[in-house]
């Protein structure tokens, strides 16, 4: 690693949040959606965000075979596709 | 009874029974105003707003672009129309194009609806150029700038 580049700023421990008037649909979405993972990012822990379960990240992995060999491997930056329950 | 004199009953029955009629008539209420049903509005977001703070109704109460280095960074998105299903989602960045969060909520608006997204971070936020883009769905539909200082 090149030590005069200048160290990247550290986004692991932002948390965000969103709320709405709007009402929620009754199902879940029947179309994919796309996700960039952030620093301090897991597959389980997008899938705790994104479908309320840690436990279907393997739904994640599956869908994105094509770009992730191990599922504990996954790098800011990468756009994931995040398919409908 | 005569012939006569049942004509002339009949008449006056008859003449009764129009005046009957018209009165009934004058009576009657005017028929409702046909309510036009209002065309659905198809799903827009029409304001975007970034604050420190949002009110009950989910708006940001001052808006501002420049914020401390331990702020909440609130943005309020108004919307109007309906969708059956929209995803709302808003992309952070920091000035290089670091992903700072990618956050996404579900809706199914039926009318003029108020949303919100936020970020804090546990510890001081680097000083710098920031940005948020919203997507409904695929599609772009704003993005607003902000300094941390």
């Amino acid at each position: 690693m090149n030590a005069d580049q200048p160290k990247k700023p550290d986004f692991s421990d932002v948390v965000a949040g969103h709320s709405s008037t709007a009402p929620i649909p009754p199902e879940a979405p029947p179309t994919e959606m796309a996700y960039t993972v952030v620093s301090g990012d897991s597959l389980s822990k997008i899938a705790k965000k994104l479908y309320g379960d840690a436990n279907k990240w393997r739904v994640l992995f599956e869908a994105n075979r094509d770009q992730i060999e191990n599922p504990d491997l996954i790098h800011p930056g990468q756009v994931l596709k995040v398919p409908a329950l | 009874m005569t012939l006569r004199s049942f004509a002339r009953i009949a008449t006056v029955v008859a003449a009764c029974a129009l005046v009957s009629v018209g009165c009934s008539k004058k009576e009657e209420a005017p028929p409702p105003p046909v309510a036009e049903t209002p065309k659905p509005v198809p799903f827009r977001i029409t304001s975007m707003d970034l604050g420190k703070r949002l009110d009950a109704d989910k708006k940001v109460v001052a808006p501002t672009a420049i914020f401390g280095v331990r702020d909440t960074i609130h943005l309020s998105i108004a919307s109007e129309g309906a969708a059956p299903n929209v995803t709302l989602r808003a992309l952070w960045k920091f000035e290089d194009g670091q992903v700072v969060a990618d956050d996404a909520q579900l809706l199914a608006p039926t009318d003029v609806a108020q949303s919100e997204f936020h970020i804090l971070k546990n510890s001081p936020w680097p000083k710098g150029k920031y940005s948020v883009e919203v997507f409904t769905d695929t599609t772009s539909a704003g993005r607003k700038e902000f300094i941390v200082q």
